[in-house]
């Protein structure tokens, strides 16, 4: 019996495998290295990525309300995506959102691609002696989202260790 | 950019999201604020014929290639001097010949003398390696002729080399793929009539290779250049051997071409010597490409062209030796080729090693023509930044090569190939010339730039450079004196011709940047000056309201011209139109001599007359209305006089033409329309008719 249990846990260096993958991508300068590791990963089995951008609208607003103002800044973020992507040599399909909550949407996205990962980035905050803030989307996917999740956590600067 | 919305529902009636389209995303990528970069499919043409063409050139010569996808490899010793060394080392197929072709006429007798000859040439060639070895040291970024020459002595020395330089690399093409075509021939004589044909669609063949974007790279240049210096060195050692064993013997030479009218003398010596100099051709090609070498890029540089032009002295003088122990005589039409009857002598006839070798002189002479393929583009691309050529040589095609400058190449080529009957005798004195203008004025630069830098060891590398530019220019000089009637002649007209065919261009490009300059200190705000706008018109169609429309969102000073030779035309028609286009005067114009062109110019002429003097004048915008031909052929039946009058007003102070097309495919606007009052359509409201009835009639439709 242990020597099945054994032979059931995969092999600690191997990465897991994923087939198609939603990269939540919130324009946070982490996110080329998110992309990276997540196409790199795929690209030996030729996964599919699909970059997600969700804007949050607020309830004041409707929620198919014109937000054009921050337009060419959301549009870069997932050109971006795209291009890092294309530099390891794989496809990312980007896709740009309106929702109420990020984490709903993210976790959505993912059930209705029927994507077998999702990456959330979780950045580094400088401010107030150093933290990584994980607030309420990455909670909300690791608790909802029926397909494995990566958290990838941006490494500390060396001044901040 | 956001363009439609699509809601989603999602797993909670709460979690509603919507997914915003980005119509930029196929065609475009943002990079920055207000900075896009086009993607591939905002290059694809929109027309079924644009689509067709771009599927051909597709076949042809590959899918476009993004700038971001030119490869940038570092090259070691061993594949740079491959791929440098072709065009010189090839020489080497060649040069013998045209030594022997010279003394022959002075019988055979003198042939001893060839020996000598090549010997001298290959103390020259030492002798401009070595000045070119700091031509490598000195311009690590690549140090050809015209950039040295235009830096260190004047733009007109510039201009000459690369005159110089654009004259040999075309005869670069032309005569190795000429003398590549004479091995072919030599092995498999039955190919001598149809030779020209062969070498023209080789050339035909490169063009649409480096069209492709081949590139210098990789084994495609290293194998067979290494094949043939592995079988030229087994020849030349294989030769020596059966000469110093007493082996070697006089030969019939076939197809022996009997010359006569020579005289041993310094003169037919010199004339040897200056033919036998084509051997020093490419040997400037390494000095060219420094960049392209891995680090240390100079030293590496300076190593290989030693290593070249020791391979290059050892093939001439060996290949020359053996010619003459054999007493090889020259050929009717260079067929079979001198170095072929030496390859005979070595490896024996129709032999393995024979037929491997002869295959491998033709391969790197196809290589050292192609190695042009990649110099004269770049060379006129840079003369197209200095503003010395038309622009379009600057513009790379899909392929990321300079492909205006590879079709005049191969076109100059072919054309050459075709007139000297691809005989290589008769090309070369055309090749010399330029090649050692080149080596003059590159060391005469190279000299003024030590003196300027003044660093260490200087002195004697000027006296180097200096003692290099004086005996190439001997050479120069010998080679235009002894060759002149040949052929150098055409050489000698053409340098200057090309140089003031490029200081014209580059006055032209001048006076227009002159012309076309803003000054900095200037903000410009909106224009002051008044528009007015005045459509010529050939009746009341659906063209004409599109531009009657169009003219009103440019100015509230809007006329319309009706030029007829009808008056009671003209009077149907004014009721029409203040009827259905209220607002918009109308001006008949009457032309009993049934001209259009003249009296809308004059109209307009009286118009600017008629403006009071005190204000300026103002923007007049002639607006022409204009159907749009569904097929090709139409294009025969509608426009014409459209055409004229844009050609005729093109030059018109003040004055802007606006074209505006009317497709029969987007008709909605006069279908909301009502025709108000007056009903049914007028019958001659239908599609508008390819010319005006009248033969005078105003443009459009």
């Amino acid at each position: 019996m242990d020597g099945d249990r054994v032979a059931a846990v995969p092999e600690p260096t191997a990465a897991p495998t994923f087939h198609r993958a939603v990269i939540a991508l919130s324009g946070h300068p982490n996110g080329t290295r998110l992309i990276q590791l997540v196409a790199e990963a795929g690209k030996p089995h030729k996964a599919e990525l699909v970059g997600v951008h969700v804007v949050e609208v607020d309830w004041s607003m409707p929620l198919d309300a014109d937000l054009s103002g921050r337009s060419e800044e959301i549009q870069q973020v997932l050109d971006l995506a795209e291009t890092t992507a294309e530099h390891v040599g794989i496809k990312l399909e980007p896709v740009l959102l309106q929702a109420r909550d990020v984490g709903a949407a993210l976790v959505d996205e993912a059930v209705e691609r029927e994507a077998d990962l999702l990456v959330v980035g979780l950045a580094y905050r400088t401010k107030f002696g150093g933290d990584f803030a994980i607030g309420r989307t990455i909670p909300y996917v690791l608790k909802n989202a029926p397909c494995a999740v990566w958290v990838v956590r941006e490494p500390i600067q060396e001044e901040n260790a | 950019m956001i363009g439609g919305r699509r809601p989603l529902q999602g797993r909670k009636p709460a979690d509603r999201r919507v997914r915003v389209e980005r119509p930029h995303s196929p065609y475009f990528r943002y990079t920055g604020r207000n900075q896009l970069v086009a993607k591939a499919a905002a290059n694809q043409p929109r027309t079924a014929v644009g689509r067709w063409w771009a599927g051909v050139r597709k076949v042809a010569i590959g899918r476009p290639l993004a700038s971001e996808e030119e490869a940038g490899e570092r090259l070691s010793k061993k594949k740079a001097l491959a791929i440098f060394s072709s065009d010189a080392i090839s020489s080497s197929a060649y040069a013998t010949q045209e030594i022997i072709r010279v003394l022959a006429t002075a019988g055979v007798a003198a042939l001893v003398w060839s020996v000598p000859v090549s010997i001298a040439i290959a103390v020259l060639l030492a002798v401009v390696s070595t000045s070119y070895r700091q031509v490598c040291r000195a311009y690590p970024s690549g140090g050809g002729a015209y950039a040295v020459a235009k830096e260190n002595l004047s733009q007109m020395a510039g201009l000459v080399a690369a005159a110089a330089l654009l004259i040999d690399y075309v005869m670069t093409v032309a005569v190795s793929t000429a003398s590549a075509i004479g091995q072919i021939v030599s092995v498999v004589p039955e190919l001598d009539p149809v030779k020209i044909e062969i070498a023209v669609v080789v050339i035909f063949l490169m063009t649409v290779a480096n069209l492709r974007g081949l590139r210098e790279s990789g084994n495609i240049f290293a194998i067979p250049t290494y094949a043939f210096v592995f079988l030229a060195l087994l020849m030349v050692a294989i030769g020596l051997f059966h000469i110093a064993t007493g082996q070697a013997h006089p030969i019939d030479t076939p197809n022996a071409d009997v010359l006569t009218g020579g005289e041993l003398s310094i003169f037919l010596l010199l004339k040897a010597f200056a033919g036998g100099s084509v051997a020093l051709t490419g040997v400037e090609a390494i000095a060219n490409g420094v960049p392209a070498f891995q680090k240390p890029e100079a030293k590496n540089a300076a190593n290989t062209m030693t290593a070249m032009a020791v391979l290059l002295a050892v093939l001439f003088i060996g290949i020359t030796i053996i010619s003459r122990a054999y007493q090889i005589l020259p050929t009717v039409g260079d067929i079979p080729t001198t170095v072929s009857l030496v390859a005979a002598t070595s490896f024996g006839k129709d032999t393995v090693l024979f037929v491997l070798f002869q295959a491998s002189t033709a391969l790197i002479l196809f290589l050292a023509a192609n190695t042009s393929f990649n110099a004269f583009p770049r060379l006129g691309a840079i003369l197209a930044v200095d503003g010395f050529m038309p622009r379009q040589f600057a513009y790379r095609g899909d392929r990321l090569a300079y492909s205006w400058g590879i079709v005049l190449l191969a076109a100059v080529a072919a054309f050459l190939i075709w007139l000297f009957k691809g005989n290589v005798t008769a090309l070369i004195p055309l090749y010399s010339v330029g090649v050692f203008v080149c080596f003059t004025l590159s060391q005469i630069g190279m000299v003024r730039h030590w003196r300027k830098v003044r660093d260490a060891g200087w002195a004697w590398r000027a006296v180097l450079n200096g003692f290099g530019a004086a005996l190439t220019a001997v050479v120069l000089v010998v080679v235009v004196s002894v060759k002149f009637v040949d052929g150098a002649y055409l050489v000698v007209i053409l340098i200057p011709v090309l140089v003031a065919m490029m200081l014209f261009i580059r006055r032209q490009y001048d006076a227009s940047r002159r012309e076309l300059a803003v000054r900095m200190d200037l903000v410009f705000t909106n224009p002051r000056r008044e528009e007015r706008v005045v459509i010529p018109i050939p009746g009341v169609n659906r063209a004409v309201i599109q531009a009657v429309n169009v003219s009103r969102s440019i100015s509230d000073d809007v006329r319309a011209v009706f030029i007829t030779e009808d008056p009671e035309d003209a009077e149907g028609l004014r009721d029409r139109w203040e009827t259905q286009l209220p607002g918009v005067p109308l001006v008949v114009v009457e032309s009993p001599y049934r001209a259009l062109t003249g009296p809308l110019e004059a109209y307009l002429d009286v118009l600017d007359a008629a403006w009071p003097p005190d204000k300026p004048s103002p923007i007049t915008f002639v607006v022409l209305p204009e159907y749009v031909a569904r097929r090709w052929w139409e294009r025969i039946l509608y426009n014409q006089s459209v055409k004229r009058l844009r050609s005729a007003l093109l030059g018109r102070p003040h004055t802007v033409v606006v074209n505006v097309p009317y497709r029969r495919e987007d008709p909605s606007l006069f279908e909301r329309t009502p025709v108000g009052e007056a009903g049914p359509l007028p019958p001659d409201n239908g599609p508008p008719p390819a010319e005006p009835p009248a033969a005078a009639g105003p443009p459009a439709a």
